[in-house]
């Protein structure tokens, strides 16, 4: 495709009076209702479980991620949700109806996979008018004029009569995306779509898909093993593992309050400390603080790891109790914090904008993210002196 | 699409919710009708035959079955014979093709894409016509004998003799030998040879510790197929062997026509069991054995004539060469011999004489010689009737044999059984059973000569079409029928709209192969049309060739030109699949 092509394939026109349309049908006053639940989901293929009593629920117009590492069930989740599979136990419901025993084509989803899964008998246009054989074209569009919305919403205009085969990764991908928006899909389901391609593509193919979403409010499922990417697209993500849901929360919400250890150290970077409460601090930083902020009622600990003392702000615990906690690379600081440690380097990578320095403190090898500024390099092998802020340590399970 | 609309539409009415659930099991339908069309041509055949061997006048008895078992000729002139021959015959196969896997594999000369899929020919080839060549070929006034004669040498005997059935055993197994050792050799990673000669091996070592571990289970699979079809080899022995040497296959159709079914019939299970036995081995071996597809590194081919001629590189071409001359006398001789036989008059000289006599005997001949023309239409009507049964039945079977479920295992063995048991045996049954009639609930259940050759045949082809489809089947991601699904189509729908327009040229390969089959299938037809006047161009080869060689090997040009034309479909649209 020449660039002129390009350009001319993105007049606005038409996608926003589709977007207009859309919009007014679809959401409803007053609220997000829930569109899709799991309740209780397993899976189970002889003695191995993929799925262990999953439970979720999915408003309205949502862009919700899965994420997870490979076989942690996440695209056996999505697999269940269209239909696919048959949960072993527990139901899957659309709307508050049980969608057991609906075969996937009575269900309105539209998947999209990782590796597109194009027609290759078919050409572009036939591919995206293949679910309009099944359904009328949602508004009052016939089918041709249906699938030129779709493509032009895509920023593929005029590639009706391309075959998928003679098309980049990136252009196939939006393909099965406009394929699988044109029936007008109840729900749209993302298995891991961007895995296939590099990583500066993925970046701008990511920002697309989130605007079509956004422009046509249809309510997303989304799998991914990419946990930053999760992060940059979801309104809502779920972390699984092992089969299992971890977490559930906004991005923001999993990346400063991980529940469990696991997501601590899926999302993101971070350093996940043992340790032994030695003392309770009930009050102490409330009579210190500025009496405006909320501090007053602070509780914190202090926390034995090691030789070492640690005074955790934020945190209830009896003394003797186990406790976990993290602190993020960027929360480590350099010659400062209120708690100190010294720790010898051996590793160190530069990142442009900053440099990732691992440390070994303790026999634990710990994070830590400085800017960069410019000209100082820091020599393995070197002594290190970290702190941070009693209030940037997290607990977990 | 949406719920709401699932639900308008299952209140349309009940005649259309019934056609949906139609659609939604028409593959489970469709499956099931396979199944019975299995059960009743060819489980319930075998099995009529099993009863055979042991029922007596309705009582079990074990008599027949023992009588062969212990006697000293069937074990010995018979039984031995058969896996003698077969061994020889496995022998010779791999001796001609390997040679032709290395040259395939590793040699870059012109033709070399047409030979490879000149490989697929003798699936094709009716192998009654391929002996008709070799009694050309080899007979007393045969090519080989006037060529020797020509410089002054003696004529030598080599028609009813091993010799002569391990060669055209050769013909037909030799290619297999080499595609499927082919398609292994051209799957190596050049770079695992590199990887050995970097570490020290010579080029032998690196050959003996890294190409050929990965060669030698394809030798295997080619090895032990070439055994299975010998073991079951008929038409081949009966015009090369006569009387004398006699496979089981051949003595059990002699007993059959002497109308001694139960003595037939115990003979045949013994073979039958064999055969399975072996089929048995085979399958598991192969399945633990899967050679991976072509390599993306594939080892590099040299140039058969040599840039420089050292003593090595000028014995090596020598050596091709020597090849090449016993290639050719072992394959285009015996096919140039009958064209030339079927054009020869008494006299050693040009004439149509045997073409004119079949066109007299299709005027003039009485009812019970044989016609040419009914010939041709027979095969052509039986080849159309296989058609029908055997592609819906062969595509089923692919659909089901590369799905994941329980009992697959099960199915793949049952599915492929009709592989391993010989067409006499089928026929043998047919004939028995549903030919001379079954009682069905008082009522006599009967089909005739006709609708038995199509069962037959169906039954014998339609592991072809399965072959040729299941590879491109499994190769189809699953998430196309997926997306399908996801986008309003019923499952039969995804099946129309998606998998059968992507493995279409296998279906058509899958489709000529079956025809190609119909068209030269012997075993079950001689036994199905003896006396009922539905003898197909092989039969009428095989009684022509009882009296005079002339009108047989025209015969067998009329057969060659039907066949090349299921050869040139099959080549058009597929056959470069190595798995056959």
């Amino acid at each position: 495709m020449s660039d002129r092509q390009e350009q001319e394939s993105r007049p606005t026109s038409g996608t926003e009076s589709y977007t207009h349309r859309t919009k007014t049908e679809r959401r409803e006053p007053g609220g997000s209702p829930v569109k899709l639940e799991l309740d209780g989901v397993s899976k189970r293929y002889g003695t191995a479980t993929a799925l262990d009593s999953v439970s979720l629920s999915v408003e309205e117009g949502e862009f919700f991620t899965l994420v997870g590492p490979s076989g942690c069930g996440k695209t056996t989740t999505l697999r269940c949700i269209a239909g696919f599979e048959s949960p072993t136990d527990g139901t899957v419901r659309f709307d508050g109806e049980s969608m057991d025993g609906v075969p996937p084509e009575a269900r309105g989803v539209g998947v999209v996979f990782q590796n597109y899964a194009l027609f290759p008998h078919m050409t572009v246009g036939e591919n995206v008018a293949y679910g309009l054989r099944f359904a009328d074209p949602p508004g009052d569009v016939s089918r041709d004029e249906r699938v030129t919305e779709l493509l032009e919403l895509v920023d593929l205009a005029g590639f009706e009569d391309r075959e998928p085969d003679s098309l980049s990764g990136g252009q196939q991908q939006r393909v099965a995306l406009a394929r699988a928006l044109a029936p007008g899909p109840d729900l749209l389901l993302l298995d891991e779509p961007m895995s296939a391609l590099d990583a500066r593509l993925r970046e701008r193919l990511r920002r697309q898909v989130k605007r079509i979403q956004s422009e046509l409010g249809v309510t997303t499922v989304y799998v991914t093993h990419d946990q930053s990417e999760a992060l940059a697209v979801s309104d809502r993500v779920a972390v699984l593992n092992r089969g299992r849901v971890e977490q559930v929360g906004t991005p923001r919400e999993v990346y400063h309050r991980p529940k469990t250890r696991f997501v601590a150290e899926f999302v993101g970077e971070n350093n996940v400390l043992d340790g032994v409460v030695t003392r309770s601090l009930t009050g102490r930083r409330g009579q210190l603080a500025d009496v405006v902020e909320s501090r007053l009622e602070t509780e914190g600990v202090e926390v034995g790891v090691g030789d070492q003392t640690f005074v955790l702000d934020g945190v209830d615990g009896d003394v003797g109790e186990a406790i976990t906690f993290c602190v993020r690379p960027e929360d480590l600081h350099l010659d400062a914090g209120e708690n100190r440690i010294r720790g010898t380097v051996v590793e160190t990578e530069f990142q442009g904008s900053a440099t990732r320095i691992r440390f070994d403190w303790q026999g634990i090898e710990l994070t830590v993210v400085v800017a960069d500024d410019g000209n100082e390099t820091v020599e393995l092998g070197s002594e290190l002196d970290v702190g941070f802020d009693a209030d940037a340590a997290h607990v977990v399970e | 699409m949406s719920t709401i609309e699932t639900l308008s539409e299952a209140t349309k009415g009940p005649v259309r919710s019934a056609f949906h659930a139609l659609e939604q099991r028409l593959l489970s339908v469709v499956a099931v009708l396979t199944a019975v069309v299995l059960v009743v041509l060819f489980y319930y055949p075998v099995a009529t035959v099993f009863a055979d061997a042991v029922l007596e006048d309705g009582a079990f008895t074990l008599e027949p079955l023992t009588a062969i078992l212990t006697s000293e000729f069937y074990l010995v002139d018979i039984i031995w014979f058969t896996a003698k021959q077969a061994f020889y015959s496995t022998l010779a196969s791999l001796a001609l093709g390997l040679p032709a896997a290395w040259l395939f594999a590793r040699f870059e000369f012109p033709g070399r894409e047409t030979l490879r899929s000149l490989t697929i020919l003798p699936f094709v080839m009716p192998s009654i016509m391929v002996a008709i060549g070799f009694v050309a070929t080899f007979g007393r006034n045969g090519t080989l004998n006037r060529a020797l004669s020509v410089v002054g040498l003696p004529p030598v005997e080599l028609l009813f003799t091993l010799e002569a059935i391990v060669i055209a055993h050769a013909f037909y197994n030799a290619p297999l030998v080499a595609r499927v050792v082919t398609a292994a050799w051209e799957s190596v990673d050049a770079r695992a040879v590199e990887t050995a000669r970097s570490l020290g091996a010579n080029p032998r070592r690196a050959f003996r510790d890294v190409v050929l571990p990965q060669l030698l289970p394809a030798i295997g699979i080619g090895a032990t197929l070439t055994f299975i079809f010998t073991f079951a080899s008929f038409p081949i022995v009966l015009a090369l062997g006569g009387f004398q040497l006699a496979t089981i296959e051949v003595f059990v159709f002699a007993k059959v026509r002497d109308l001694a079914y139960a003595e037939a019939a115990s003979l045949a299970v013994v073979e039958t069991v064999i055969s399975l036995g072996l089929t048995v081995v085979y399958l598991s071996y192969e399945a633990n054995q899967r050679a991976a597809g072509g390599s993306a590194n594939p080892l590099p081919r040299q140039t058969v004539i040599p840039t420089r001629w050292t003593p090595k590189a000028t014995l090596r071409t020598v050596g091709i060469a020597a090849y090449a001359l016993v290639v050719g006398l072992v394959f285009v001789v015996p096919i140039a011999s009958m064209i030339l036989a079927s054009v020869t008059g008494a006299d050693g000289g040009l004439t149509l004489e045997h073409y004119a006599f079949l066109a007299e005997r299709q005027a003039t001949g009485a009812t019970f010689q044989v016609k040419p023309l009914p010939a041709i239409g027979n095969s052509l009507l039986f080849a159309a009737g296989t058609l029908l049964v055997a592609v819906p039945m062969g595509v089923t079977m692919a659909v089901l044999t590369t799905r994941r479920y329980r009992g697959r295992t099960l199915i793949d063995a049952l599915a492929m059984a009709p592989f391993a048991v010989s067409g006499i045996v089928v026929g043998l049954g047919l004939l028995r059973g549903l030919v001379f009639g079954v009682d069905v609930f008082g009522t006599t259940i009967r089909v005739t000569g006709a609708l038995a050759i199509v069962a037959a045949h169906s039954v014998s082809a339609y592991p072809f079409v399965t072959r040729n489809v299941a590879p491109l089947f499994s190769r189809l991601d699953d998430r196309l029928v997926e997306s399908a699904r996801s986008l309003g189509a019923t499952r039969t729908r995804a099946l129309l709209d998606v998998e059968l327009p992507l493995v279409w040229t296998g279906v058509v390969a899958g489709a000529a192969f079956a025809v190609a089959i119909s068209i030269g299938e012997f075993d079950s037809t001689i036994i199905l049309a003896e006396g009922a006047g539905r003898y197909t161009m092989p039969v009428a080869v095989e009684r022509l060739l009882g009296r005079r060689l002339g009108p047989a090997t025209a015969m067998g040009c009329v057969l060659l030109a039907v066949t090349s034309v299921s050869f040139f479909v099959v080549d058009r649209f597929g056959g470069r699949w190595g798995e056959l």
